[in-house]
């Protein structure tokens, strides 16, 4: 510890270059943790599904309805407690590019399964009552500025709801109480969007809510054999299966994001090992009458591992508080594809041990090169 | 210039091992611009090779893409009588109306259920798309529960190769073809009988028509026939557009998304460059105050270090682009927006793409080298020539 105080000089000798290396090193851990935080947010949606709601589809696929008759069917599965049905509806907001989830949901039931989305009782019962009314989330609010009691105009996007425009009034903003729920979606009355479809009674999936998580193998098959040989033969899984395909189908996420990390962290690595070698070789006299004083090889070694991690440490800190500030779902919007997500403080923790290993593995050769240095050569040698 | 610039090159060498982290720090950079680049370029050129120049969509009014658009049957029959519409030798039209929903197959790699485009087309439709060729087997025969394999569907999903019964709508279907399309996106959908499809999936109506022109120029005129006829409700456009325009939201999110990392990441290098030539500039004041003093303008010292500079990064781009290579025609797959289904592709490096990657280098470079090299020019000569 005694030494600090030499560390900083040494680091404070040249401080363009010090400067410069921070800020590369702050700019990776940067794009560390906004990578990481992406992915832990498609992860988080999978880890907080509910176990004991499971969902049903047509095999062939989500986009595909099925009739709600179904509800009373998948009711008399034994294991089967509660059920409710959403369909997606696909409208546009002025614009295409305003893409967010809309789903036409059984109200009722499907905020009784749902007990994550958030809403104070007065919201919740003015939704109930108002046919055409609709719940937003607050991630959504802060995207388009909506209030309760404004009016929302969507038009269709999927022929099957119609011609016509569907005008909503927004009766609550919803809280995601965990990260199964989406804050970017809006939600509404499936009655409001049957009425006015050409075929009649349909449903995207049913959800139904098991007794015991144990069985929810069980009960998905005892479902789906109940469809079987019918037009609309029906896949059940379990919600977190559902949201593990979802996170599927934009590929390989976990190879393609961790391998520009990689490439970002070998990049830094070559970046602060100049730099660090640089100092060095800058100090080759110095190093030399240092030896000459009595200071051991080790001391030396240690003496530029030290630099290079403070170095390296400084920028991490930097880097994880600005992605800590400026990265989230609300501040990034992805398109509305992507599940809520945020520079966790685990992220933070992973992103400062980066920026430390990053500065040790950029030290180690300059301060071989530093504590091997023969005390007669260095001496005689002019920079 | 000779003398200076042969100087400048051999600084560079006297000091390899700096000089070579800089330039593979951007070297990195540039592996990944390109890469995620190639994936970009890769999904868009299958997309647009699924475009024929001679053939056209007609679409709902309103619809985005196939999937949301309809076209009933008897509209059909009218679309059918167009004259811009090619015909073959029995003078039947050219066109074929289409039906796209989705089937869900597990994946050979990780046995994930995936969404896989089944396309309903009608009996001419491997007329209309011309560059549709069979490697295996036959195409399906109108009225049988047969189907046609893209390529690269049957490699990707499980159950899907020759001779095999797949179920779906119901019943079971045989494959009884692969095909291959010029690296298409139809390569990664499953083809049989339109008017089968209808019935497996209880639909009312097709989603939309692909019709063969006489020739590329009837375009414009056929787009006036359909707008003109207060019977349709449709719009028609070329086919090469249409698939772009499908493409054009994933691109984009791919290119954004690239853009992004890369940015982030080229201005650590840059600083790294910076670092570089600062020190390079240190260390030579000396010989910078001789130049000088030999009478090199400080126009020319400037020159010369942003050349260096320019000229490390440019071989960090080179090496990275050597590095992204491997990449070029590797597989993957990806969800198509448009349409919720899976579109294998495969990454595309093109000249274009390594060039940018270079260039991109060269600014890297630049940005990094000027304001050392406008230091350098800026020591006083006396106290240059002063320094040990």
């Amino acid at each position: 510890m005694k030494f600090a105080g030499l560390v900083v000089k040494s680091a404070r000798r040249n401080k363009r270059r010090t400067a410069l290396t921070v800020i590369s090193v702050a700019m990776a851990v940067f794009l560390f943790a906004a990578l990481r935080a992406v992915l832990d947010g498609f992860h988080a949606a999978v880890e907080a599904s509910s176990s004991t709601r499971i969902v049903t589809i047509r095999s062939t696929s989500l986009i595909f309805s099925m009739p709600t008759t179904h509800a009373e069917t998948i009711k008399t599965v034994a294991g089967v407690r509660d059920i409710t049905w959403a369909n997606w509806f696909g409208g546009i907001y002025k614009d295409p590019s305003n893409f967010f989830g809309q789903f036409a949901i059984e109200p009722e039931s499907y905020l009784r399964m749902f007990p994550e989305i958030l809403l104070t009782p007065q919201e919740k019962a003015a939704f109930l009552e108002d046919r055409t009314g609709c719940i937003v989330g607050d991630g959504l609010v802060k995207k388009f500025g909506w209030k309760v009691g404004d009016r929302i105009v969507l038009q269709v996007g999927i022929p099957i709801y119609g011609r016509q425009d569907y005008e909503f009034t927004v009766r609550g903003i919803y809280k995601a109480g965990s990260s199964a729920v989406d804050n970017m979606t809006m939600l509404f009355h499936w009655k409001y969007a049957d009425e006015r479809s050409i075929v009649k009674n349909q449903a995207g999936w049913f959800v139904s809510e098991i007794a015991n998580p144990d069985q929810a193998a069980q009960v998905a098959s005892a479902i789906d054999k109940k469809f079987e040989n019918s037009p609309y033969e029906t896949k059940t899984d379990t919600e977190k299966a559902f949201q593990t395909t979802f996170a599927a189908m934009f590929g390989n996420l976990d190879l393609l994001l961790g391998s520009i990390a990689l490439a970002v962290v070998i990049t830094t690595l070559f970046v602060a090992g100049n730099t660090m070698a640089m100092a060095v070789r800058e100090r080759t006299t110095e190093i030399a009458v240092m030896r000459t004083l009595g200071f051991r090889a080790q001391t030396i070694f240690l003496l530029v591992e030290s630099e290079g991690l403070m170095i390296s440490v400084i920028g991490g800190a930097i880097g994880i508080a600005l992605a800590r500030a400026l990265v989230s779902s609300e501040t990034l919007p992805l398109g509305g594809f992507v599940p809520p997500f945020g520079v966790s403080t685990l992220n933070v923790v992973v992103g400062l041990l980066l920026s430390a290993l990053i500065g040790i593995l950029a030290g180690i050769i300059p301060a071989v090169m530093a504590s091997r240095l023969r005390i007669v050569d260095a001496l005689r040698r002019v920079a | 210039m000779g003398l200076i610039s042969n100087y400048n090159l051999r600084s560079m060498l006297v000091r390899k091992g700096t000089a070579a982290m800089t330039a593979m720090g951007i070297a990195m950079v540039v592996a990944v611009f390109v890469m995620t680049l190639a994936i970009a370029q890769g999904f868009r050129s299958t997309l647009v090779a699924s475009g024929s120049p001679q053939n056209a969509i007609v679409l709902r009014k309103s619809a985005t893409s196939e999937t949301v658009s309809a076209v009933l049957k008897p509209e059909f029959a009218l679309i059918e009588t167009l004259p811009q519409i090619a015909r073959d030798a029995g003078g039947h039209p050219l066109a074929s109306p289409e039906l796209v929903v989705i089937i869900s197959r597990p994946r050979v790699t990780d046995n994930q259920p995936a969404n896989v485009p089944l396309r309903g087309v009608g009996e001419r439709a491997f007329q209309v798309r011309d560059s549709l060729k069979f490697v295996e087997g036959r195409r399906f025969a109108p009225g049988m529960r047969e189907i046609n394999v893209g390529r690269l569907a049957a490699g990707r999903f499980a159950g899907l190769s020759l001779g095999s019964d797949v179920k779906f709508g119901g019943v079971s279907w045989k494959v009884v073809g692969i095909f291959t399309a010029d690296d298409a996106s139809f390569e990664s959908e499953v083809w049989g009988d339109v008017d089968l499809m209808l019935d497996a999936f209880k639909r009312n109506g097709y989603q939309s028509a692909t019709l063969k022109l006489i020739d590329p120029s009837a375009f414009e005129s056929l787009q006036a026939a359909i707008a003109g006829d207060p019977r349709f409700d449709f719009k028609v456009e070329r086919e090469q557009d249409y698939y772009a325009g499908q493409s054009l939201v994933m691109t984009t999110v791919i290119r954004v998304f690239g853009t992004f990392v890369t940015l982030i990441l080229s201005i650590g290098a840059m600083f790294g460059a910076m670092n570089t030539m600062y020190a390079a500039v240190a260390y030579r004041t000396r010989e910078i105050g001789t130049l000088r003093a030999l009478g090199f303008s400080q126009m020319r010292i400037v020159t010369a270090f942003l050349a260096e500079s320019i000229v490390l990064a440019l071989i960090g781009g080179v090496v990275g682009c050597i590095l992204a290579l491997p990449v070029h025609g590797l597989s993957t797959g990806t969800t198509n927006m448009a349409s919720f289904s899976e579109v294998a592709f495969k990454f595309r490096i093109t000249p274009t793409l390594l060039a940018i990657g270079v260039l991109f280098a060269g600014l890297m470079g630049a940005a990094g080298g000027l304001l050392p090299a406008i230091r350098a020019a800026r020591i006083p000569v006396a106290r240059a020539l002063r320094e040990i």
